[in-house]
């Protein structure tokens, strides 16, 4: 399929499509059988949005978002689906077409900065490099962008001939956010880029993220495990569980009312240093082994209000509020005008 | 006998617990940094005063780099502190030099990797029956396997003879974790100082893990020390609660008093960071771009001045001692006083230099 034969459709009320992701799965090649981390995920970004991706780790988010970027590796490779990026499919690209988008077009923050800066090299001859890779940059051009990147996100330029172990960690990511910036991309896809932070520093790095999102107005992928740091920055977001999406909505609507178990259980997780104290249950169980994932619903095992149907059938992605989707049988009205299917497994703990 | 000692003396024993478990006084720990004629210290811990009691969980909050686990490995004997004494009930830690060993089975340690903490030749009960061997030397070789069935039950780890067999890699994350726990309880402590247990964990296993650290000491009666960047959840699980900046203790007092009254700016500027999914306001929140603290030869003065939007001239000269602001809680700062309006915003000040 070439890129011409998509139609991009953009949806009422919400910002024009810059990325879509159609039913993208990504498989690892394993001893026996290949093991599926992304499955069959599907997701509209608009411009200028703030999407978050939330999940447990082992839940395929980073293998998700490597697969948007094309930066999978082997024994991981994208199997089906089409990643519609500014109208190209990325799918179908070669490594050579592809680089001329990376940096300029979308980028990635890695989430250890740590190892993600070379130790050897000024941060200067860093973003220096990049710059170089698109194009021919002179010297005293390449010292005035990299100083004025460097100062959006609050670093001194002096810090261009500094090496990354003389900064901290929080500059280190952010020098990684800088990088980023270099061209201005329309998305910048991050993995994670605060979890090495401490609350502080983690709160005024998504601040920061938010206010560079407002001024250049580029689309945001958030990778992360903690629903409760990205809640507050974030338009939309997708809980994935097991390698699926189990919840997609704007994130007021999941944080005021949960659909799915899952988002209900993670939710229900978080201690509160305000209110009322409270005692928290968690999710019983673990997350499956993707190897041999349960039939049915992923989600089963560890369900509080599994019924007759969850084993047997695989959920869809139904619609309960209107805009959202969540993959439970509780919103199929097929399952719950059935008294057979809807009967439950086991009593409520 | 315990004395209570002049820097005690403004927190009346809590009658509920008694005498305390564990004691620390003044307790530093300089580490030498640099070449090999470097004479610069770094003040990982600086004059750290701390009291656990019998049946009780004490959280111990900071940024990394506060100095937290170096405080842990200070209770743990494992460093020899450069200045301070640890007295654990009513003896002092350098008087029992000999007889460390019984120190040592009395307050274990938990670490923060369980993916790294246990070794992955042997089975996950390698580490309990070693326990069991070495501290509990009257068990025969049967009392030890009923003992270690019994331990990992304990930490919700059943059928206890099948996990007994399992190696870590046969594991989650929270499982390991559970054997981290088994482990410390194998020789029986008073104390188990719990160095970040759940940080490395998924956010729905986490719980489960909190909510067993409760379960042992209200069941088991060990007293833990918490360490965690993590306020929300220290408010979850911890009846006291200390912070640390930069090496110091910066405020200390029961949990929720410290949540509904911070005294300490540090401990505002933290709360006001914690992300909270149960909050609605959307306020927007202070950005604060200023470093940590280097804690290489510090020298006098307040730690925290350099981020501190109440700064007045004598935090430059003087460090602030601890003044007991609440009752039971106190804090080191020259301004906080009883009275001052809790709900004061930090507000963005121009930034200083560092030194």
């Amino acid at each position: 399929m070439s890129a011409a034969d998509i139609a991009v459709t953009d949806r009422p009320g919400f910002p024009p499509v810059l990325l879509d992701i159609r039913d993208l799965s990504v498989e690892y090649a394993g001893e026996s059988a290949a093991v599926t981390a992304v499955d069959r995920v599907s997701l509209q970004v608009g411009r200028g949005e703030f999407l978050g991706i939330v999940g447990e780790s082992g839940c395929g988010k980073s293998t998700l978002l490597f697969a948007i970027a094309r930066l999978l590796q082997p024994p991981a490779e994208i199997v089906g689906g089409d990643v519609v990026f500014k109208g190209q499919n990325l799918i179908h690209m070669r490594e050579k077409q592809l680089r001329h988008l990376r940096w300029r077009d979308y980028s990635v923050v890695m989430q250890s900065a740590m190892n993600a800066l070379n130790p050897v090299m000024t941060i200067g001859g860093q973003l220096k490099d990049a710059m170089k890779a698109h194009g021919r940059v002179s010297r005293r051009d390449a010292r005035l962008r990299g100083a004025s990147v460097l100062q959006l996100v609050g670093i001194d330029p002096v810090h261009l001939d500094s090496f990354p172990h003389q900064l901290s960690g929080g500059m280190r990511q952010r020098a990684m956010i800088a990088m980023a910036l270099v061209f201005t991309p329309d998305l910048i896809i991050m993995d994670e880029p605060t979890s090495a932070l401490d609350v502080v520093a983690q709160r005024s790095l998504m601040v920061q993220i938010k206010q560079l999102q407002s001024e250049f107005g580029f689309t945001v992928i958030f990778v992360t495990h903690d629903m409760a740091l990205v809640g507050r920055y974030s338009d939309r977001l997708a809980i994935m569980y097991a390698g699926q999406i189990v919840e997609l909505d704007t994130t007021r609507a999941i944080f005021k009312d949960p659909k799915h178990p899952y988002t209900q259980g993670l939710l229900a997780a978080y201690p509160s240093v305000h209110g009322p104290k409270q005692e928290l249950k968690g999710i019983p169980g673990r997350p499956p082994d993707l190897r041999f994932p349960p039939s049915g619903c992923r989600f089963h095992p560890r369900c509080p209000h599994v019924m007759n149907v969850c084993p047997q059938e695989e959920p869809d992605l139904y619609a309960p509020r209107g805009t959202d989707l969540v993959r439970c049988f509780l919103y199929d009205r097929r399952v719950m005008n059935d008294r057979h299917l809807s009967q439950p497994l086991r009593s409520e703990p | 006998m315990i004395d209570t000692s002049a820097s005690l003396s403004d927190r009346s024993p809590d009658p509920a617990t008694g005498e305390p478990l564990l004691e620390a006084r003044g307790l530093t720990q300089h580490f030498r940094v640099g070449g090999l004629f470097s004479r610069k210290l770094l003040h990982a811990v600086d004059d750290v005063d701390l009291v656990i009691y019998p049946r009780e969980i004490v959280a111990l909050v900071g940024e990394s780099g506060s100095g937290k686990s170096t405080v842990a490995r200070l209770l743990a004997g494992i460093y020899k502190p450069t200045a301070g004494e640890i007295i654990y009930r009513g003896r002092s830690l350098t008087s029992m030099r000999h007889n460390l060993r019984s120190y040592r089975s009395r307050v274990q340690m938990v670490f923060q990797d369980p993916y790294s903490s246990l070794n992955p030749v042997f089975r996950a009960s390698h580490g309990i029956f070693r326990s069991l061997k070495l501290h509990r030397q009257e068990l025969g070789r049967r009392d030890r396997v009923r003992e270690a069935e019994k331990i990992v039950q304990l930490v919700g780890l059943t059928p206890a003879d099948e996990y007994l067999r399992k190696y870590p890699y046969e594991l989650s994350g929270g499982q390991r974790q559970r054997y981290g726990f088994a482990q410390a309880l194998a020789c029986g402590p008073d104390l188990i100082l719990a160095d970040e247990p759940v940080s490395m964990l998924d956010v729905s296993i986490r719980t489960g893990v909190l909510n067993l650290m409760t379960d042992l000491c209200r069941r088991e009666g060990v007293s833990f020390l918490y360490i965690t960047h993590d306020i929300a959840s220290a408010r979850y699980v911890a009846d006291r609660l200390l912070v640390m900046y930069a090496g110091r203790v910066v405020e200390e007092g029961p949990t929720e008093d410290v949540l509904q009254h911070p005294k300490h700016p540090y401990t505002q500027l933290l709360l006001s960071a914690v992300p909270d999914p149960h909050a609605d306001t959307e306020e927007a929140p202070p950005v604060d771009l200023t470093e940590p603290p280097r804690v290489i030869d510090p020298g006098e003065g307040c730690r925290f001045r350099w981020r501190c939007p109440y700064r007045v001239e004598i935090c430059d000269r003087v460090t602030p001692p601890l003044r007991t602001l609440r009752p039971h809680h106190r804090a080191a700062c020259h301004v906080a006083q009883s009275e001052m309006p809790e709900d004061i915003q930090i507000r963005r000040q121009p930034p200083l230099a560092s030194p």
